[in-house]
């Protein structure tokens, strides 16, 4: 992965704007916290200022000056542990008192405390390297003495620089690891991209079967993918179906109307009696009807296998339409010498939505079917039941059936188990129904028709067939 | 009859102007939408038979015009967009009929003359004659040379469009459309055993049948000469 495609990819520039903001929130508290460290120091040292300078003044009450002698004698000898400076002038003449050179000149003794600057020559030698502005209280004593205390700022510079150097690690190792989660999201989310963009590059080539790699973690990645591969199934149906529809047009069109040709052809080879003309132009239209028959059927196919929301789907009551198509091929099957019995449950209207015309076409295909292929005296039944949770409509005969492990293949396009017995069919009709079926929600299957299902229960014909369409109620 | 061809196509209009003409009709043809509109305004036509796609002027879009303009000449739709969807649209827009190319000659006869027949006020005649056949279409009641003939409803709706359009040819899929309301292809002779079983009751015991096949086309119902 190179570098510069990593700084362009859109996690990685997310990450270090998020990385740069938290940096300078971090930065944000952490100053805030220095600063208040510093305020609270500062704080605590007047407090211990002024507590002292109390302490001193009730020790001068009670005892004068001689006890505030005593008093300052021992924080002298204890200065080592306050960082303290004192000043005693008393008021009586007399030598001053403290390990302070002399009195500051612009100090006033006004009972506060006020930041001063302490010069190294005011110090005692060994603490002149306390020199700096320091918190200083200079008293008024009843007596006319002042009283001067002075704190050392090193314990409380160490402290803050202590403070200091904890928030610039702080926010060093804070701004670090922001950069490196960003780079390491960045490049984990780019490596699932390329991914992706690899196989939709494949499929592009023309490897329609190639599907993204879905991980185990159901992430959005994985969802966005799993929505991609079924997309990719789809399209990969809607083109192998095509294909199958444009090999089936070359293999089936093609053929009869080489034959269409060639007899024109022939007839045109010598002059012909006007008689043989017409018959063959007669025979030539008939062939062409049936040419246009097998295109209109193969679009039909076409229009419900693409799912077109018709216009005609509306609500249907399945028992007039399957009494309909009952009445109407009644007569036909009269003809073949089979009986068609329409059996409709007796408590009303069944209704689904659907496009009336596709249905019927449906059912009238299922029961040519049936018509062509049983034996005279057999009987085709078409059957409408209400179950639970479906309607189930069902054509159902006693011929010859069809074996269990031929029913997937009847339903493509153009096949015909039995070509010689069934030369008219074009091999479209359970194409039809399945695409029909497709297009109304509803499920087809084919069994063999069970044996106490016949009317009369007398044949031993074959196993039967029974084909059925499962509407599902929503 | 007058009829106007707005065909863009000209090999389908030359073809369809001579079938028509040879079938004794009078045709004009249009090339384009506009030109087909201003003819037909000219008016005087018993149908017109519009393509639906045209340059100049979508065909939809004369057939609404002529609507528009309170013209009702029956027009037969060609389209070579058959999906029931644009059938739906083309007969919303005005159309009295719907053809998709493909089609047979035979049938674009059938239905135009059908077409024709609809538009003229014997529609609501409700006593029909055919010769010596006889269809009352309120007592529900058939009779020929005054024998009465027993029919189920669905063989009286037969007889009374085939009576209705006596001396045309109809096909079968006008009749699917027609008597039974279906918009289908069926790929067998459905309709031929109907048809049979209706030839059997009521030309069966006569000598002179008036129910005809014409073949590769239809039926025809007719008076003999």
């Amino acid at each position: 992965m190179r570098p510069t495609r990593l700084f362009r990819t859109t996690a990685l520039r997310l990450s270090l704007l998020y990385a740069l903001l938290f940096s300078l929130l971090s930065a944000a508290a952490l100053g805030f916290m220095y600063w208040s460290t510093g305020h609270y120091i500062d704080a605590q040292i007047r407090t211990g200022l002024d507590s002292e300078a109390h302490g001193l003044l009730r020790a001068y009450e009670r005892g004068g000056p001689a006890a505030l002698r005593g008093a300052l004698q021992r924080r002298l000898a204890n200065i080592a542990h306050t960082g303290r400076h004192y000043l005693y002038v008393p008021g009586d003449g007399r030598a001053p008192l403290g390990d302070l050179r002399r009195w500051p000149a612009d100090v006033v003794p006004d009972h506060r405390v006020h930041n001063r600057w302490v010069d190294a020559s005011l110090l005692p030698a060994r603490d002149s390297d306390d020199a700096d502005y320091l918190p200083v209280l200079a008293l008024r004593l009843p007596d006319g003495g002042r009283l001067l205390i002075a704190q050392s700022m090193k314990d409380a510079e160490d402290m803050r620089d202590y403070v200091f150097a904890t928030v610039i690690v702080t926010l060093g190792v804070t701004v670090v690891i922001a950069l490196l989660l960003g780079v390491l999201m960045g490049r984990s989310v780019l490596r699932r991209i390329d991914a992706v963009n690899a196989t939709a590059g494949e499929i592009m080539g023309g490897d329609l079967s190639r599907r993204l790699p879905v991980g185990r973690r159901g992430d959005e990645f994985d969802e966005l993918a799993l929505r991609l591969n079924a997309m990719l199934e789809r399209i990969e149906q809607l083109l192998v179906a095509m294909r199958e529809v444009t090999d089936n047009v070359a293999h089936d069109l093609r053929s009869p109307l080489n034959r269409l040709r060639n007899r024109l052809e022939v007839i045109l080879l010598e002059p012909r009696s006007e008689a043989e003309y017409r018959q063959t132009m007669e025979q030539t239209i008939a062939d062409a009807d049936q040419l246009l028959k097998t295109f209109n059927a193969l679009l039909d196919i076409a229009q419900a296998e693409a799912g077109v929301q018709r216009e005609e789907c509306a609500a249907l009551d399945l028992t007039a339409l399957a009494r309909d198509m009952g009445e109407l091929y009644e007569a036909v099957a009269d003809e073949a010498g089979l009986s068609l019995r329409v059996v409709l449950p007796g408590d009303g209207p069944l209704t689904v939505r659907a496009d009336r015309h596709l249905l019927a076409q449906a059912i009238g295909n299922l029961l040519e079917n049936a018509i062509a292929h049983v034996p005279r005296g057999g009987h085709v039944s078409l059957e409408l039941t209400r179950r639970e949770d479906a309607v189930v409509l069902a054509v159902a005969d006693d011929g010859p059936g069809i074996p269990a492990e031929a029913r997937e293949r009847v339903l493509s396009r153009f096949v015909r188990l039995d070509p010689v017995r069934n030369a008219r069919g074009n091999g479209l009709g359970l194409s039809l129904v399945r695409a029909a079926a497709l297009f109304h929600g509803a499920e087809l299957r084919l069994s063999d028709n069970p044996r106490e299902a016949h009317a009369d229960g007398h044949s031993n014909r074959g196993p039967g067939l029974r084909v059925e369409l499962v509407f599902k109620r929503s | 009859m007058r009829m106007l061809v707005i065909e863009d196509d000209r090999d389908a209009a030359s073809y369809l102007a001579k079938g028509l003409s040879e079938s004794g009709h009078t045709v004009d043809h249009a090339a384009d939408g506009e030109q087909g509109l201003q003819m037909a305004l000219g008016g005087g036509y018993d149908a017109l038979v519009v393509d639906r796609m045209l340059p100049g002027r979508d065909g939809l879009s004369v057939i609404a015009m002529l609507r528009a303009g309170g013209d009702h000449t029956p027009v037969l739709i060609l389209s070579a967009l058959g999906e029931v969807n644009e059938r739906v649209a083309g007969l919303r827009a005005g159309g009295d009929d719907y053809l998709t190319k493909p089609y047979a000659f035979s049938e674009l006869l059938a239905r135009l003359e059908a077409l024709v027949r609809r538009g003229q006020p014997d529609q609501v005649e409700t006593l029909l004659h055919v010769a010596d056949l006889e269809l009352d279409v309120l007592k529900r009641t058939v009779q020929r040379a005054g024998r009465p003939i027993r029919l189920k409803p669905r063989e009286f709706r037969l007889l009374e469009y085939l009576m209705r359009h006596a001396g045309q040819v109809v096909t079968r899929t006008m009749l699917l459309e027609q008597v039974w309301d279906y918009h289908f292809d069926p790929q067998t002779n459905v309709i031929d055993v109907h048809i049979s079983r209706l030839r059997t009751v009521i030309d069966r015991d006569f000598d002179t049948p008036l129910l005809h096949t014409v073949r590769g086309a239809g039926y025809c119902l007719r008076a003999p000469d």
